[in-house]
């Protein structure tokens, strides 16, 4: 049985008038990496609340259908029993910071505290999370005084560090550069390597077809496309639907109107461009 | 944005080794007994002779200078004025401005008042300079003060050095595009309403967010807290706690007692 089954969920926030999320249905497996595409207002970060347990846990309104993570229905949990194993990191890195820790270190083992994991075994833990997303010299900075690109790391190790069986990430490298993008990535693909399922709303086309097992393509709060990274991110349909597309499709397919771009497939990454392009 | 936006300052001392609820009280105690005690020197003695050997105990001298300077003898100095010029009492005429006289009684109430005053601030600013907020948290939280309360107390302390810093950031941005907040007062009291919405409407947002993420981390996960500090609890902070209580019990008996 998938690990993640959504049945025909519909969701709207008290405030909107029409549904957020439309009939969504979708299957991951255990250990899948899945990215998550769509123009603003599509409905991304709900549907990385609604699989978190936020919706409708936190933030009311309708929800039919059902959300299932794990064997478990998230409408028949808590929200506190649901985030123990479903970890969530979103955007704006500073609402992350806890506020009630000094150093960095402390912000990492505070959720690790709070599922009371004894003493003994906090510290260890803390220090495998830093190293493996690369900030282990931010341990004693406080959280307030890093870039925003930092800050972004220490929200993801935060959740990381949890170990939960799925991650849900919600653009997590908005304010990272291309070298800090690539290691997210990177750390993301071990950790779905490892059995972590993880599902990562990302605009950044190159990286999604280097990285993840399958992209949705969300629009208006229903699943456009959904497909191997490569079929799907050079796809017509996701241009025409005003989606971002990266920079190397964009520019073979300009290529293939003039005749320059010989091969039937368009490139995704730079690698794949660069190869088209030979001679 | 700077580096300590909380006043706790990371040292070894015996004042940071004491138990959080520990330093609570004893910071209560000093305020406690200044205030109650009949004998007019308490608060005096209690500032020099308390307060001043903490902070080198503390091994916070330098920063407990530092905002004795800035935060503690102002507000003092401003009590102290109010209450010499208008605390209607006495008759011995010292000095007289207008209708204002200032007598030797109002000025030996003002300098007791006011040096409470300081006592307080001073036992306060102690705690914050040698606690650790998130001990303090743990600490309390363990003792069964819910962690939503703990955790208002601890993040208002955090938060509110961010809300200064971002209140000037949204200053800077309005002004640029034409804000004025340099004249008169009346326009300036008009054009700072533009700045409310962003401060709080943002904070609101803020707020949410906030929720949102350390519920992600099981903030009100049922099982039980553990802390990545071990936080000292020994005997002699149960010892001091009980003198210390034992103290302030004491000088409300005579305070009853005497009058
Ligand atoms: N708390 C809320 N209350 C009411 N409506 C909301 C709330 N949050 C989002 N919405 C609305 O739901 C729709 C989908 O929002 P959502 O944040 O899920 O989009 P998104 O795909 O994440 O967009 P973006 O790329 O800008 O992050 C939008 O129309 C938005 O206005
Ligand atoms: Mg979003």
């Amino acid at each position: 049985m998938a690990f993640i089954n959504l049945q025909n969920v519909t969701y709207k926030y008290p405030l909107t008038k029409t549904p957020v999320l439309q009939n969504i249905n979708l299957q991951v497996n255990e250990g899948e990496f899945i990215a998550v595409v769509g123009p603003n207002g599509a409905g991304k970060s709900t549907l990385c609340y609604t699989l978190a347990g936020f919706v409708p846990h936190f933030f009311k309104g309708e929800i039919s259908g059902s959300v299932e993570v794990a064997g478990r229905e998230s409408s028949k949990s808590t929200l506190d029993e649901w985030v123990r194993n479903v970890g969530l990191a979103f955007q704006n890195p500073f609402n992350q910071i806890s506020g009630a820790k000094y150093t960095v270190f402390e912000e990492i083992a505070f959720g690790l505290e709070n599922n009371g994991v004894p003493r003994e075994e906090i510290k260890p833990r803390v220090e495998e999370a830093l190293s493996l997303t690369d900030i282990s010299d931010l341990a004693d900075r406080s959280p307030y005084s890093l870039s925003g690109g930092q800050q972004q790391r220490v929200a993801l190790t935060s959740i990381l560090v949890m170990r939960p069986k799925l991650l849900v990430l919600d653009e997590p490298t908005s304010q990272m550069d291309p070298i800090g993008t690539r290691e997210v990535f990177g750390v993301v693909r071990k950790m779905a390597e490892g059995g972590m399922t993880v599902v990562m709303v990302e605009h950044k086309m190159e990286w999604i077809a280097q990285f993840a097992d399958r992209v949705i393509a969300l629009q208006d709060g229903k699943i456009l496309l959904e497909g191997k990274p490569n079929e799907l991110l050079t796809s017509d349909l996701l241009s025409e639907n005003g989606f971002g597309i990266s920079r190397y499709t964009s520019t073979a397919r300009e290529a293939k109107k003039q005749g320059l771009w010989k091969s039937e497939k368009l490139p995704v990454t730079l690698d794949e461009a660069a190869e088209g392009f030979k001679p | 944005m700077h580096e300590r936006l909380s006043y706790y300052v990371k040292r070894d001392s015996a004042l940071h080794r004491l138990n959080p609820l520990t330093k609570i009280i004893l910071a209560l105690s000093i305020v406690l007994v200044s205030i109650v005690s009949p004998w007019y020197w308490t608060a005096h003695i209690l500032l020099l002779l308390v307060i001043v050997p903490l902070s080198f105990a503390g091994r916070v001298s330098r920063e407990y200078f530092t905002s004795a300077i800035r935060l503690i003898l102002p507000a003092a100095g401003f009590i102290f004025l109010m209450q010499a010029f208008f605390q209607p009492i006495g008759n011995t005429v010292i000095f007289k401005y207008l209708f204002l006289d200032v007598t030797q009684e109002s000025l030996s109430f003002a300098f007791r008042i006011s040096t409470r005053i300081a006592v307080m601030i001073s036992a306060f600013t102690l705690f914050l300079l040698t606690t650790h907020p998130s001990e303090l948290m743990s600490d309390l939280t363990r003792r069964g003060l819910p962690p939503q309360f703990a955790y208002v107390i601890i993040s208002t302390l955090q938060i509110l050095p961010q809300m200064q810093a971002k209140a000037q950031t949204i200053i800077a941005a309005q002004r640029s595009r034409g804000l004025d907040t340099e004249s008169t007062f009346f326009k300036r009291a008009g054009s700072v309403v533009p700045l409310v919405g962003p401060l709080v409407f943002g904070s609101l947002v803020e707020v949410e967010e906030r929720a949102i993420a350390i519920e992600a981390r099981g903030f009100t996960s049922k099982s039980i807290k553990t802390s990545l500090h071990e936080i000292p609890d020994s005997l002699s902070d149960k010892i001091i706690r009980w003198v210390l209580i034992l103290l302030v019990l004491l000088s409300i008996a005579l305070k009853i007692w005497l009058s």
